[in-house]
């Protein structure tokens, strides 16, 4: 047992510096990637004898539930998130209302509005407007919503890339204030801060549907926005130019509200992985991505002390050196199920220059449908691997996922703590 | 270059509109439409995978060369069925129940069409039931299973247990596929195949048929 008066922070803050801290930072639920499922939430604040009161619904498309105070400190945690003040579905997440998901009391945005249709589906609404037609569902049998594709036709004659910039504009005053009060209530707090602030993220295709806006123009169908990044790339540079300016304008009026009350910031969540491949050449990513990419994290770099968080899915090994010279500092979520991922030559290669958050466990088969005992075994195995030196903030490879058996995921957290040397937090 | 010739490099380059234009051509110069098929289609479609399988072509071509395909089945299909041609294989497709990521779904419906299966694609969240139903009513030798999320993915097991129950299991051949799927899950649930990729899940639908 090794107690250490290290704060979280400060833990975080050396891991970021590549330098081995106490212990190894923890994170879940900083942001909507490193994320806990609401059902997840509610079973873990269970299992620790916290007050099982209705768990806060704080990003509904994945249905991620807060991780407060006190669970993060049950399970140990160090970082902590600042989030937007919209949801994916266009809605404020500053009040709250009861819900009962599926036989679970939760709490949900106030403008979380949506219908039940007779078959169990749920649709939801954006920016909680019934009168709008609804821009996610969530089947009977799932427990996340999937964006309904709102796709007008798509006549190459009359495209205009302003269509595809409705949702990227001067930051508001009133999102301004959101995220300077949430820095303030979290940066006395000593734990890591990971702020998520959006609109730097470059053709997510979570985001391309736009499920938070009412009537989308230009290409929101994914299979139209995937083939028009082969065939109308002067069109997706147009976008991306203007998203560019605008994203880091904006950047630049919330640094001048915040300063560096922040560690990192989650900058993009565009998925370039397959679990096999890829989703285009490293060529075409450098051609269509990489651009502007490197223009943000060149402003993040030059004007504050925030690292640039960079999340992408799948099979991206190829990129990681693309990634680094644009000057992403970590990435996420190193999934080392998919193709070429070895969790061993990644840090071999890249661990002196890019910050593995994530890869700490499979959450694809190991951590839904594993033993607790399996789950132990590759949780150390992982961090005896990315652990020295620094550059590794424990994370699952992506959310905690709905049906994921308690007892596995403090199988995990225990496996972890037992590794930093401290037998309880 | 021959007609045939321009609609393969048209389904290739993925260019719909010269597909369609070459398939039409290719009718008129009286080329027989089993023949623009068998002859044209599946190994510009065979060619396609293998570019996809040794990373030459992602998947914004793949979705252009099946959309040239299409383009060109919409032309020939019709002849096809007036002169009573069968295909290799019927081949009933969906995302199972509970999901609603279709695109790697659509990729290998799209690859079995250019393989020169017919496909009947049932979409996202497909009920047991409908599996079935289609499977029965449209006399398939085949059904292929999608799944994205650890959470839907058990539906797989109770769409196999339906046809079970349904007693047609010895009826068709079913295979899964799926990023979170793999050959250890195929086979504790019962499947006959798993595809890890959308040009694998070809060479085993052909496999699956002629066993």
């Amino acid at each position: 047992m090794r107690e250490t008066s290290v704060s979280s922070r400060d833990r975080l803050r050396t891991a970021l510096e590549h330098r081995e801290p106490d212990r190894i930072p923890l994170d879940f639920g900083s942001t909507a990637v490193t994320g806990v499922h609401v059902s997840c939430v509610a079973a873990l604040r269970r299992y620790y004898g916290l007050s099982p009161g209705p768990v806060k619904v704080h990003e509904p498309y994945q249905m991620l539930g807060l991780v407060e105070d006190d669970l993060r400190a049950a399970m140990g945690l160090d970082v902590t998130g600042v989030f937007p003040r919209k949801t994916m579905f266009g809605s404020s997440a500053t009040d709250w209302k009861e819900w009962n998901f599926r036989g679970l009391d939760v709490l949900v945005p106030t403008d979380f509005r949506i219908k039940t249709e007779p078959n169990g589906d749920i649709l939801i609404y954006p920016e909680g407007d019934e009168t709008a037609a609804p821009s996610g569902r969530m089947p009977m049998g799932s427990a996340f919503f999937d964006t309904i594709v709102r796709q007008p036709p798509v006549d190459d004659e009359k495209l205009d890339p302003a269509d595809n910039l409705e949702e990227f504009s001067p930051i508001s005053a009133e999102d301004l204030d959101h995220i300077e009060r949430s820095v303030r209530a979290v940066a006395a707090s000593g734990y890591g801060v990971a702020a998520s602030f959006g609109g730097t993220a470059f053709g997510d295709i979570a985001l391309v549907p736009a499920p938070f806006l009412k009537n989308p123009k230009g290409i929101r169908d994914v299979t139209e926005w995937y083939i028009s990044t082969r065939t109308r790339r002067g069109y997706i540079h147009s976008i991306f130019e203007r998203q560019c300016q605008i994203g880091i304008e904006n950047l630049a009026r919330i640094h001048a509200r915040i300063g560096d009350a922040v560690d990192c910031v989650f900058l993009c969540g565009t998925d370039f992985g397959t679990q096999t491949s890829s989703f285009c050449s490293v060529a075409t990513f450098r051609e269509l991505w990489f651009p502007y990419y490197k223009r943000v994290n060149d402003w993040v770099h030059a004007n504050t002390a925030w690292k640039c968080f960079k999340h992408s899915c799948g099979s991206v090994e190829r990129f990681f050196e693309s990634f680094i010279e644009a000057g992403f500092d970590i990435i996420n979520p190193v999934q080392c199920s998919a193709a070429g991922m070895e969790p061993g030559d990644l840090k071999r290669k890249y661990g002196s220059r890019l910050v593995f958050w994530g890869g700490g466990v499979d959450t694809q088969k190991t951590l839904p449908f594993g033993t607790p005992g399996e789950v132990r075994e590759e949780v150390l195995r992982r961090c005896e691997i990315f652990a020295p030196g620094g550059g590794f903030v424990f994370n699952s490879i992506h959310n905690l996922q709905a049906g994921t058996p308690v007892e596995n995921i403090v199988a995990m957290l225990d496996a972890v703590h037992q590794f930093n040397g401290v037998s309880h937090v | 270059m021959s007609e045939l010739e321009k609609l393969h490099e048209a389904v290739i380059e993925g260019d719909w509109k010269a597909a369609a234009a070459a398939t039409e051509a290719a009718i008129a110069a009286g080329v027989a439409p089993l023949l623009i098929v068998t002859g044209c289609l599946v190994p510009a479609m065979d060619e396609v995978g293998r570019r996809f399988e040794c990373e030459e072509y992602f998947v914004p071509e793949m979705l252009l060369s099946a959309r040239a395909m299409k383009a060109s089945m919409a032309i020939v299909r019709p002849l096809l069925v007036a002169t009573g041609a069968q295909p290799i294989g019927r081949v009933v497709i969906g995302t199972v129940k509970g999901d609603l990521h279709d695109i790697g779904k659509n990729l290998v419906a799209s690859m079995l069409e250019g393989g020169g299966f017919e496909v009947i694609d049932l979409g996202a969240d497909v009920a047991p039931e409908r599996f079935i139903e289609a499977a029965a009513s449209k006399n398939a030798n085949l059904v292929a299973l999608s799944a994205l999320l650890t959470v839907t993915m058990t539906s797989m097991k109770t769409t196999i247990d339906a046809f079970q129950t349904a007693g047609l299991r010895d009826k068709v051949k079913i295979m899964v596929g799926g990023a979170p799927v793999t050959q250890q899950y195929a086979d504790s649930i019962g499947a006959d195949g798993y595809g890890e990729s959308a040009g694998a899940a070809v060479a085993l639908a052909r496999k699956l048929v002629a066993a």
